[in-house]
């Protein structure tokens, strides 16, 4: 298993890293966020169709690129970087999971508009959280139950996969996102970047699909977790870049900042932290692709080793600007509230260490 | 090739080296002097082996008894051997730090008199740096070399020297110019540990051991040809060797059968009852993702070194990484063994008592967690160097160690 980048991943990260400069700096965010828009549609055009990447994990048979999953991870992670507000992660999600179920006609219908980025996909639920829908049938087909939150883009999704337990057990159920009976009323929050709902269904008709519902869960849990880990090491790498310019050019008490060691070393602890996690993202991404055996346990150990890294790291970003960091003029915050919101989304950081021993063996 | 010369090291180790035992225990093989002394002989006879058969100084040039080749080779080497435990210990340092130092900055009569006998294990070497008062600031060193004719006069004493005892040579640092600020009047030279005037004794740590050892200098005369690169640049060739140190320790593997390592305190869990406890599953879970990051973090340097990208101050980020791992790892023994820990009553156990108490010593051989710090924000994010209030001062004017000034002495 090489960990080290290919010539395509390096391109394609080159090509991201310049969509995101030209297309969606950091100003994108705040035009969102004073607009109250969950994502910029053009820019979820250009990313979906011109780049491609709501494909990547899709096959080519239902028009996706299969490039696999260190790909989506190396895009993801320029993404990150730049705090896109994009939908990508609840459809790469609601792909994985159709992908891992494999119904044959679920896959037909939505597979190539997820790949396109014409539909919205996406997992109602969050791994260690109790399924809270139950499904039952009557003469006029299945209908589901009870309250999802927070649910991924559940305000914007064209389709949501909602696991539900019925008269067979745990299954997993496509639903329309304008279906009868389905209110969404998004939620406030921490991170604009990420649009959060709560969904409620009452006698919403929803069809079954085929295939092991737990597994494709579990998949879908392995997934975020790569996925998540990839957004969070290039913006914990964003923050080190960002607090070491600026440790460059402030000075304080006669020198930079960065000459004093109670700044230079927590700077050197952020990028020993950084490095950690992206040696631990690199195996997790290529044993997705390679060593699926050992891919839950990969994609486990990067987002332990980069969640609360970041977090801390984004805090410390605004520590080591001082006051200037603790503005709404500042970027800093941004990165705070994205770290805030990732360490908790699928699965916390105790959530993940409990996931982690069970895949163990503990 | 690489890829015949793989297969010619993969054969090779198969049918002459040593596979690595499991139940090694780390805190004694890490720097146990007895052992590494009772074997010298057979050291010196599998190193000769391991010479002739190319495996030894793959990337040194030829004329100084090297093979030659490339990063490729070297690499594809150390991944065969990484099986094996071979019995090389005493030359790790030598062949480490004094001889790319020595091909980097010696002459050229130094680099045919002493590197092929250094690679095929004839002559062993210990480098001699740090001081009583001179640990991480190293360049305020008190050692001294004074011109007598055509050779120095060296006198004072050094400290932390592993391998001293059986060294033959030594690469050691000594101020020959005490009116200059101390980087510029320090000097690096080649001392004949033989030589009159040179005594060893072995240092004894807090586990009990004494894997490392005072040497003390007494008006010990140097060769003519003894002085590495210029006088009074002597800190070029230290930074050029302090380098060579890093990478050497940061990429060293950690045998998975540590006794701090996940796999051993995973089964002292079990075998205690402790795996059941949420919050032990958890620290053990935490310890083994931390553990395999270090490991794929070295991983990750090897290819990008394959690919033409070098270490350079990653080294201090892996060292750094394996100093924590290794203080994590003591709060997760504790927590797995609760009061045995104080008080053990199996050799499993004892050997991780044995292994807490080695920890505070990762943080600071090989330059302190802090010093690993200040290369890390220096070099790799570019910050600012601290200004060093002593850096233009002449040496003799300065305070350093714990020495007492003037003026609170009287």
């Amino acid at each position: 298993m090489t960990l080290i980048l290919t010539q395509d991943e390096e391109s394609l990260r080159d090509s991201v890293r310049r969509f995101v400069a030209d297309r969606s700096p950091l100003t994108k965010l705040r035009d969102l966020i004073g607009s109250g828009q969950p994502y910029d549609a053009d820019v979820w055009k250009q990313l979906s169709a011109q780049l491609g990447l709501a494909g990547l994990i899709v096959d080519e048979e239902h028009g996706g690129a299969a490039a696999g999953l260190s790909a989506l991870s190396v895009a993801l992670y320029e993404l990150g970087a730049g705090l896109v507000a994009s939908p990508l992660l609840a459809s790469t999600l609601a792909a994985a999971a159709l992908g891992s179920l494999g119904d044959q006609a679920a896959s037909g219908a939505l597979l190539p508009g997820l790949a396109s980025g014409e539909l919205i996909g996406t997992v109602a639920w969050q791994p260690a959280v109790t399924v809270a829908a139950t499904a039952s049938t009557a003469a006029g087909g299945c209908t589901l139950a009870g309250q999802l939150s927070p649910v991924l883009n559940g305000a914007q999704a064209h389709f949501l996969l909602v696991p539900a337990n019925g008269p067979d057990g745990l299954g997993l159920y496509q639903v329309a996102g304008d279906a009868h009976g389905l209110t969404s009323e998004p939620l406030t929050a921490v991170d604009h970047a990420r649009s959060l709902a709560t969904v409620r269904l009452d006698g919403t008709p929803a069809v079954r699909l085929t295939g092991d519902a737990a597994a494709a869960l579990a998949h879908v849990a392995d997934v975020a977790n790569l996925a998540l880990a990839a957004e969070q090491c290039g913006a914990m790498a964003a923050c080190i870049a960002m607090t070491s310019e600026y440790a460059k050019i402030r000075v304080a008490f006669g020198q930079p900042i960065g000459a004093f060691q109670a700044v230079k070393h927590k700077l050197a602890d952020m990028q020993t932290g950084w490095e950690l996690a992206y040696a631990a993202l690199r195996a997790a991404a290529r044993s997705g692709d390679e060593t699926p055996g050992q891919f839950s346990a990969a994609a486990s150990v990067a987002r332990v080793m980069v969640s609360e890294p970041y977090f801390e790291a984004a805090a410390d970003t605004i520590q080591l600007h001082g006051g200037i960091g603790f503005t709404w003029e500042h970027d800093a915050h941004l990165y705070y509230k994205n770290a805030l919101s990732g360490k908790v989304l699928f699965g916390g950081p105790q959530d993940q260490l409990d996931r982690l021993a069970a895949t163990l063996g503990m | 090739m690489t890829d015949d010369f793989r297969e010619r090291a993969r054969s090779w180790l198969a049918a002459n080296a040593p596979r690595r035992s499991s139940s090694e225990d780390d805190a004694e093989s890490a720097g146990s002097a007895e052992r590494v002394r009772t074997g010298i002989a057979e050291q010196q006879e599998f190193q000769a082996r391991l010479y002739d058969a190319g495996f030894v100084g793959i990337t040194w040039p030829k004329e100084y008894g090297g093979q030659g080749l490339t990063n490729a080779e070297q690499i594809a080497f150390s991944a065969e051997a990484r099986e094996y435990e071979l019995p090389v210990g005493a030359f790790v340092i030598g062949i480490g730090m004094p001889g790319p130092t020595i091909l980097e900055c010696g002459n050229e009569q130094q680099k045919k008199r002493y590197l092929p006998k250094m690679l095929r294990g004839e002559e062993i070497w210990c480098q001699l740096f740090s001081e009583p008062g001179a640990g991480s600031d190293v360049a305020s060193l008190q050692a001294s070399a004074v011109r007598d004719g055509d050779t120095w006069v060296l006198n004072g004493q050094k400290v932390w020297t592993s391998g001293a005892q059986y060294s033959d040579f030594g690469a050691v640092l000594a101020r020959t110019d005490p009116a200059q600020p101390k980087h510029k009047g320090i000097s690096m030279f080649i001392v004949d540990m033989h030589a009159p005037g040179v005594t060893v004794r072995p240092l004894r740590v807090a586990t009990g051991h004494a894997p490392f050892n005072e040497v003390f200098f007494d008006n010990v005369r140097l060769a003519p040809d003894a002085l590495i690169g210029e006088e009074n640049r002597g800190w070029d060739a230290a930074v050029v060797m302090l380098r060579n140190e890093r990478i050497a320790i940061g990429t060293m593997t950690q045998p998975r059968s540590s006794p701090l390592a996940y796999d051993s305190l995973r089964k002292l869990a079990d075998r205690l009852g402790r795996a059941g406890d949420q919050g032990v599953r958890r620290e053990l879970a935490s310890l083994y993702a931390r553990e395999q990051s270090v490991h794929l973090l070295g991983q990750l340097i090897r290819e990008d070194a394959m690919a033409g990208r070098f270490p350079g101050p990653r080294g201090s980020v892996i060292k750094l990484a394996g100093a924590e791992l290794g203080r994590y790892a003591t709060q997760v023994a504790a927590d797995v063994l609760g009061p045995q820990v104080a008080a053990a009553d199996s050799d499993d156990v004892r050997a991780v008592q044995i292994s807490i108490v080695a920890v505070p010593g990762g943080a600071i051989a090989g330059g302190t967690n802090e010093i690993q710090r200040n290369i890390i924000g220096e070099r790799m994010l570019g910050l600012a160097k601290d200004p060093g209030v002593d850096r233009n001062t002449p040496f003799n004017q300065l305070r350093v160690g714990t020495q007492r000034s003037a003026k609170e002495s009287s």
